[in-house]
């Protein structure tokens, strides 16, 4: 039930209620109720497959026939609405309602392969299972079965099995629904009806997964699980996705020490019942290319050491130096980051650190520091789902937040107008029927200064909500641009981070100039309190280092020791800056849990474990914590927290608790702060870029990211690499098909495409194959690139 | 065949007389056929682009309905109605008549191109069973001889022409009839003749009439 929130009016909703029977027990309920959620209600079960609570009803199957009375025949309850008075009978008590049931059953099994002992459902199908409540003991079929070639792909990922499909609809109703990519559709008629895509479209969602996951029966498997297991032989833990800030709850099934597969987990508050595919299908980089034991560096070369050795070598590296940084990769739990956060004031009496090892600025920070850092939940899941309006700056929900695009698509189904600042009018603002305000890269802030009356209008209505992604940090003046929208107009807004770690090492305190719980370093209060929990008598009170001020410290030598966790030199948009600043400082400590560039650079590498390893806390883009457990609960590798708390030992210094029960309840003990905040940025708006083409990216969902290494049935369903021009672009461009960009580092070839860019703007993929920006060309978006017709 | 630029246009033009646009797949795809005698992928894909929905969306109609061939139907479209009344009447031996004719089972095109064999539906010309329709113009009353006579007239390439008048032109032309049935051909040949009409006459001369339907039984 959808509460309309109209501004001004009452909102408790106005719900009739109706009192229905059910096998004769009498329930009072909402008006409109479908009869199949009522004999829920009392505990009913009646037997379904195209039924489905997040999707519209369409009663495809006919599995769950039951007894109406007045009715002369039975009705499907997964469509039928109560009404006042109504009398059902569902099987438990009516023959003619189990009769249909069965007849229906042994419809659906005609053409059914039965190949259980070899099918991925097999022992967790509806199908089975409804089989034996619902069905005929015996089949009377004896003719021949209709049978097709088995399986195909509907894309690379998902594979089609047609005989075992009961024609249920619902991977057709996500696609169109909820995905709002309706490349999977029921072809042909009766008998030959089949799920199955155009010839030449693969469904190439970022949602597929989930159509495997509600498949009520095998038709539909993943290439990465198919044949992998029996689910009986799996054990299951509830884990929180370590990909993205949307924070989905999801399902990770293991066995004999390996993940065998991820599913969605019902978290309604949060993914309801959906992820995507990336965080469903992403999970082998957890095994591969993995440190396993600490490493040092002797004689310019990393050896294998033992824990004492190397803890010990670490220990005095650090303590001789006498200026240090930390800088935290942005995938950290909430009490690694902490950890890094008190061992950088505690254990190095510094406050340079940073969690932001990407594109960053000044503004962002202080941005963050002002009006992020332990503030108060305002936006959720939720009040999104009620917004009258959103809008969206320098982020592309689809690719960088998929949890917050199948909210918002939900939210713009029901009505919420969605419009988005930017150069480009993606697939995905398509898919919310959003509206661009268009704005060449870099002019952001002017356009959000002029932004229309009418916008800004609408804007004002109660729950209305500004979503700004981290890449408003690459656009001098957009933070503080957007600050002063919110203020003038009353919206409320929210940061979206791309990273899971991100908000949550916000709230740790792992940004120069913030304490744990929003505090500000420049608050005597604030850091007393901190100091007391912390058990030293005083913190660094200057603000220190941060972001590419941090890296050129480093680089003018001006860093003795740095300590990384979690870092990747390829998230730098200067590169060069990044491995100068690591060449130059004196001594860095790598937590890492694969080799990596950074590996590569350091005096000392402690292995650290993946999110399988230990357990801990992500904190959602809402700001909500979203725990999870260990799943190896054998596994002998320790959290980026234990290790500090090693190293500090080894150091002679004592940091409190590393342990995850310990830390939280540290982290609780100082709650958040209600005192005064930061400074807010006042940055003016930078000039845009000069040049014909200037560059609009972000990173594509599916890419070269390092976590969603040996996956290539998920790699294979990445969206088009390609660069996307206006029409009048690309004729001015003589309309090739295949364009070279260049910048000042290089060029990278590729596709041209033709869609809904404003004239002047290419928009490429950041790290995709083949088009990797930072490396390839250098550069980043808003700056001008030359752009040529390729032989 | 490729589409043109100026089946685009015709295809734009479709799309362009409903409300929502997607209510012109029917037309279009039809348009598709006629310059095509079938619906290409490229034609789904084109119809796609027009309308701004997915190909697979087009796909699901086009294999839907049975109007719309996914491989090609060659010159002419033979339908033998074997339905009750037609089949009864003799539309079952015009079936095998034609189907031996032409060495070819329904749903299938013959070897030269020439010919497409279909068992159709019932095409509410029962007055005139059984009924054959060439390239969906009727040849009604026909027998398994004049049915194989029609396809042997046509396959010499002489002119043929509907038992209700019109001149059979071919597939392809009939398909653009109808994406734009307002090609001027509509009073070609005759809608409604005295045999259709015997039960009216009937009717009116003996005061028949039939009874209202009670309020109130829905
Ligand atoms: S493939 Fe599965 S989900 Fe899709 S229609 Fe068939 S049974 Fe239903
Ligand atoms: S949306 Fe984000 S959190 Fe959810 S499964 Fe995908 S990557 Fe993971
Ligand atoms: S569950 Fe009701 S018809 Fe399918
Ligand atoms: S049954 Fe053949 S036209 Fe009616």
């Amino acid at each position: 039930m959808t509460i309309t929130s109209d501004a001004g009016s009452d909102l408790t909703p106005q719900v009739e209620m109706v009192t229905v029977v059910v096998d004769g027990v009498a329930i009072e309920i909402p008006k409109g109720t479908l009869v199949i959620r009522a004999a829920e209600l009392l505990g009913i079960e009646i037997p379904r497959f195209c039924d489905h609570p997040l999707l519209e009803p369409v009663a495809a199957c006919r599995m769950c026939l039951v007894d109406i009375e007045g009715v002369p025949k039975p009705q499907p309850a997964c469509a039928q609405v109560v009404s006042e008075g109504m009398q059902v009978r569902t099987q438990l008590t009516s023959p003619v309602a189990r009769d249909a049931q069965e007849g229906v059953m042994e419809f659906l099994l005609l053409n059914h392969p039965l190949d259980c002992p070899v099918c991925d459902k097999g022992g967790e199908c509806p199908l089975q299972n409804q089989a034996m409540t619902a069905g005929r003991p015996e089949s009377r079929f004896d003719e021949v079965k209709r049978t097709f070639p088995k399986p195909i792909n509907v894309s690379a990922q998902i594979l089609l099995d047609r005989e075992r499909c009961v024609s249920c609809a619902r991977c057709t109703r996500f696609a169109e629904q909820i995905a709002g990519d309706p490349m999977l559709e029921l072809l042909e008629r009766g008998a030959n009806q089949q799920v199955g895509t155009a010839v030449d479209q693969p469904f190439d969602s970022y949602f597929s997964g989930n159509t495997v996951q509600i498949c009520p029966v095998g038709a539909l498997t993943s290439a990465a699980y198919r044949f992998r297991s029996r689910p009986f032989d799996l054990v299951s833990v509830p884990t929180t996705c370590e990909h993205c800030a949307s924070g989905c709850s999801l399902r990770t099934d293991h066995r004999r020490g390996t993940v065998t597969r991820r599913l969605a987990w019902d978290e309604p508050a949060v993914n309801e019942e959906w992820n995507c595919d990336k965080g469903r299908f992403a999970f082998t980089y957890q095994e591969q290319g993995r440190v396993t034991t600490p490493l040092i560096r002797e004689d310019g070369q990393l050896r294998v050491a033992s824990w004492p050795e190397a803890l010990d070598f670490a220990a005095r590296g650090l303590s001789a130096a006498s200026s240090h940084g930390v800088l935290v990769g942005g995938r950290s739990t909430v009490e690694d980051s902490y950890a890094y956060a008190r061992f950088a004031r505690v254990a190095l009496k510094t406050d340079n650190i940073d969690f932001r090892v990407r594109d960053s600025s000044d503004e962002e920070a202080q941005f963050l520091r002002s009006a992020v850092a332990g503030t108060a939940v305002r936006t959720t899941y939720e009040t999104l789902e009620q917004a009258p309006v959103v809008l969206l700056i320098a982020f592309e929900p689809e690719d960088e937040s998929p949890i917050v695009f199948l909210r918002l698509r939900k939210a713009a189904r029901g009505g919420t107008r969605v419009y988005a600042v930017g150069p480009v009018a993606t697939r995905g603002l398509a898919k919310l029927s959003g509206t661009l305000i268009p704005a060449k890269p870099g002019a952001e802030p002017a356009v959000l200064a002029e932004l229309a009356e009418q916008v800004r209008a609408e804007l004002q209505a109660p729950g209305a909500v500004i979503m700004v992604g981290e890449r408003i940090a690459g656009i001098q003046g957009g933070a503080t641009a957007v600050l002063q929208l919110a203020q003038a107009t009353g919206a409320a807004l929210t940061w979206v981070p791309r990273r899971a770690g991100e908000r949550g090492a916000l709230d740790a305190g792992a940004l120069a100039g913030l304490l744990p719980g929003g505090r500000p370093l420049t608050e005597d209060s604030a850091r007393a309190a901190v100091a007391a929990a912390w058990g030293v008598d005083s913190l660094p009170a200057t603000v220190g280092l941060a972001g590419a001020e941090l890296l050129a410290a480093a680089r003018d030598g001006a860093i003795g020791a740095l300590i990384t966790g979690g870092v990747e030199l390829g998230d730098l948009a200067d590169q060069s800056l990044g491995r100068a600043g690591l060449e130059a400082a004196g001594f860095v400590v790598a937590l890492e849990n694969h080799h990596s560039a950074i590996t590569e650079l350091a005096d000392v590498v402690f292995p650290v474990a993946v999110v399988t390893e230990k357990a801990g806390t992500f904190m959602n883009w809402e700001g909500r914590p979203r725990p999870f457990a260990q799943t190896f609960k054998d596994a002998l590798v320790m959290s980026d927290a234990v290790v500090l708390g090693m190293l500090a030992k080894a150091m002679n210094i004592a940091v409190g608790a590393s342990d995850v029960a310990g830390i939280r309840q540290e982290l609780g003990a100082l709650g958040a702060w209600t005192g005064p905040r930061a400074e807010r940025p006042n940055v003016p708006a930078g000039p845009v870029a000069e040049g014909a083409h200037l560059v609009a990216t972000w990173r594509a969902l599916i890419d070269n990211g390092v976590m969603q290494e040996g996956e290539p049935y998920l790699a294979a369903t990445a969206h088009l690499v390609a660069a996307t021009v206006s029409a009048t672009t690309a004729g001015a461009l003589g309309n090739p098909e295949s364009v070279t960009v260049t910048g000042p580092l290089g060029s990278v070839t590729v596709p041209l495409e033709i869609g809904a860019v404003i004239d002047g703007v290419v928009c490429l993929p950041l790290n995709s194959p083949g088009c990797v920006l930072y490396r390839d060309l250098g550069v980043r978006s808003g700056q001008a690139v030359t752009i040529k017709g390729a032989l | 065949m490729t589409i043109s630029a100026e089946t685009r246009d015709q295809l734009r033009e479709l799309a362009a007389r409903y409300p929502k646009s997607r209510s012109a797949l029917l037309p279009m795809l039809h348009l598709v056929q006629s310059v095509d005698d079938e619906v290409t992928s490229e034609g789904i894909n084109v119809c796609a682009e027009i309308l701004g929905i997915t190909s697979a969306e087009v796909t699901a109609v086009a294999t839907f309905y049975t109007m719309y061939k996914r491989k090609p139907v060659g010159k002419h479209h033979i339908g033998v109605c074997t339905n009750t009344l037609c089949g009864l009447l003799g539309g079952d031996a015009v079936y095998s008549a034609l189907s031996e004719r032409l060495g070819i089972g329904h749903n299938e095109p013959s070897a030269d191109g020439q010919f497409w064999l279909e068992h159709i539906e019932c095409q509410a010309a029962c007055t005139h069973a059984p009924v054959m329709t060439v390239d969906w113009e009727y040849m009604d009353d026909v027998t398994p001889a004049s049915a194989v006579a029609v396809v042997d007239r046509l396959a010499r390439g002489e002119q043929v022409e509907s038992t209700r008048g019109p001149v059979i032109r071919d597939f392809q032309a009939t398909e653009h009839t109808l994406a734009f049935p307002l090609d001027g051909l509509v009073n070609d040949g005759v809608a409604v003749d005295a045999k259709m009409l015997v039960g009216l006459r009937l009717a009116n001369e003996r005061g028949m009439s039939a009874a209202s339907i009670p309020a109130g039984d829905a």
